[in-house]
């Protein structure tokens, strides 16, 4: 059998279902088009003022309900088919619905007049479909075919060698037997059809050849991106094998298992554990981050967010009673919709959260955090009075790494990788991340900072 | 006192691991490998096993467990790893690998004194 997979079709799937979804288009449309045939004969009469003869009239009944007939066996056939390159496949169930097409198509337009009829017009439409599914050698085969075939109707009505069907009430002289008329007709017909091929069928495989080279680039980069998280990964694990070797021996020292230690010596081996936890946390954090990336897939499991908030609070009590915040937990919505989502992953996203607004209140402070409906998913916003964004960072405070200048002249101590998870697992369960500072709590000195999260029930 | 047998691949971690548990009165013997680690636990049969998650490839420790499982060794384990509670691979104790319990690297003295008490406790328990 001959193969009629163009050498650019490379992935296999994308473009079997291209031409699968190709294939049930033209059905439908064939169904469409017999019932214009039938209303057209039916109605033609009344309305256009055309007579057709009874031989017309037989051979066009008999005609459409061919159609409608192979119609339903292709409609039927469909489904058996298997994407199979070597065997019969949906490719060539578009050659063979093309071949039955023109061949019902060149029966019609002899039973409506052959030149005189306006219905050949429809052979363009046929051959410029034709030509963006089909590999060129067999489309150019087929449209010569159709010119040839063409030519013989005229030629032979033409000599009268076989009957015209002229359609009475449509054209005023006959023009079949007009000789300058069909030379000039048949010429315009053949050149007309070859161009219209050539350009759909050159224009067809260039968008197929772009679109298959754009597939390849975007599966090199995800491949690359890959391959980074993991060489990130391995770097970073690396580095934290020794870090963790040095903390454990820190502690030792610290916790007095060698003995009591100078004071003196004591206080810097304290700020020494302190900058070698910041670098471990880093570790940890880009560790989290590549992994995330690294996920194809998160879990899709029944969350109550509520519940993951409430036991995020529990585990930050001690840190907001230490501060003497004033959190005020509201929960506005009138159903309490679960939403399918990663539990571990949204956990970890709700504390940044708010440990974040903690970590930057400095006194009398102030947290909200509100639950609301919003559009098919709900709304979580997390609201504070603390030291705020300043205006020209809010562009980045989501980005790898990323410190607001305000807390680095602050001294706060941090990775700058918070933001960039919470942001990593929100887009993970198709949801979106937003920040305003000022906050609606702000006062003087007290910008604060709100983060407002949407996640959708079904993402 | 207990004996406890330590197997990870960086041996400043199995130092400062012996010292801590040495200080508590323990017998600790160490290995470098998951072939040593399992011979020394097989001759010695020690009251608890630490094992770390990564050796040479990144799932020595968890076919080590198995292994010693499937011998029917069922002294507890307690398994050092970087990765315990981080993304994607959130396992609880005994949910996918056979271990009682983990340390997450670096490893807090403390944490670990307290854990390993805890495991021999249970252990005399049953």
């Amino acid at each position: 059998m001959i193969s009629l997979v163009p050498s650019w079709a490379i992935y296999y799937d994308e473009f079997w279902d291209a031409i699968k979804r190709r294939n049930l288009w033209f059905i439908k449309l064939r169904y469409g088009a017999v019932l214009m045939l039938f209303a057209f004969l039916v109605s033609s009469e009344f309305i256009l003022g055309i007579k057709f003869t009874n031989t017309q009239s037989i051979a066009l009944v008999l005609i459409s309900s061919t159609i409608l007939i192979y119609n339903g066996i292709l409609h039927w056939v469909r489904k058996f088919l298997k994407c199979d390159p070597i065997k019969f496949n949906p490719l060539h169930f578009s050659l063979v619905q093309m071949l039955l097409d023109l061949t019902a198509l060149m029966l019609v337009v002899y039973f409506t007049g052959g030149i005189e009829t306006p219905l050949s017009m429809l052979f363009f439409f046929h051959m410029i479909i034709g030509s963006l599914i089909l590999p060129g050698a067999i489309i150019y085969t087929i449209a010569f075919s159709v010119i040839f075939l063409f030519f013989i109707m005229v030629f032979a009505e033409y000599h009268f060698i076989i009957p015209h069907h002229a359609i009475a009430g449509l054209f005023q002289a006959p023009m079949y037997s007009n000789f300058t008329f069909t030379v000039l007709y048949s010429a315009v017909f053949g050149f007309v059809m070859l161009m219209s091929v050539v350009l759909a069928n050159s224009i067809a495989h260039q968008l197929y050849r772009m679109e298959q080279k754009l597939v390849e680039s975007l599966d090199q980069l995800n491949a690359a991106e890959v391959e980074k998280q993991k060489y990130v990964m391995s770097v970073v694990h690396e580095i934290k094998t020794p870090l963790a070797a040095l903390h454990s021996y820190l502690d030792i020292v610290l916790q007095g298992f060698l003995g009591p230690v100078n004071e003196k010596i004591l206080d810097k081996l304290q700020r020494v554990r302190a900058r070698s936890a910041e670098a471990i946390q880093l570790t940890n954090d880009v560790l989290k981050v590549s992994k995330l990336r690294l996920l194809d897939e998160i879990k899709k499991e029944e969350i109550k967010v509520r519940d993951i908030l409430s036991s995020v609070l529990k585990k930050q009590r001690a840190n907001i009673d230490r501060k003497k915040v004033k959190l005020h937990f509201k929960d506005n919505r009138k159903v309490r919709t679960k939403i399918l989502g990663d539990k571990l992953l949204l956990e970890i996203a709700f504390s940044n959260l708010v440990s974040n607004a903690l970590k930057y209140i400095e006194d009398e402070g102030v947290v909200e955090i509100i639950l609301d409906e919003k559009g098919k998913g709900i709304q979580l916003e997390v609201c504070d009075n603390g030291i705020g964004i300043p205006e020209k960072d809010l562009e980045k405070i989501f980005d790898d790494f990323y410190r607001a200048s305000n807390i680095k002249s602050k001294g706060y101590e941090g990775t700058g990788m918070g933001l960039s998870i919470i942001k990593h697992i929100v887009e993970k369960h198709g949801g979106t991340i937003e920040v305003q500072s000022p906050s609606r709590l702000a006062s003087q000195n007290k910008p604060g900072a709100s983060f407002i999260v949407f996640l959708p029930l079904e993402s | 006192m207990a004996k406890i047998v330590i197997i990870d691949d960086d041996p400043d971690i199995l130092d400062a691991s012996s010292l801590v548990l040495n200080s508590k009165g323990h017998e600790v013997i160490t290995a470098t490998n998951p072939e040593d680690g399992y011979r020394l636990v097989k001759d010695n049969s020690p009251d608890l096993i630490i094992l770390d998650v990564m050796m040479n490839e990144p799932d020595d420790g968890f076919f080590l467990a198995q292994k010693f499982r499937r011998e029917k060794i069922t002294v507890p384990i307690l398994m050092y790893s970087s990765v315990s509670k981080t993304v994607g691979m959130s396992f609880g104790v005994n949910e996918l690998v056979p271990v009682d319990d983990f340390v997450e690297k670096p490893i807090s003295p403390s944490l670990l004194v307290e854990k390993v008490e805890h495991l021999l406790q249970l252990r005399k328990e049953k």
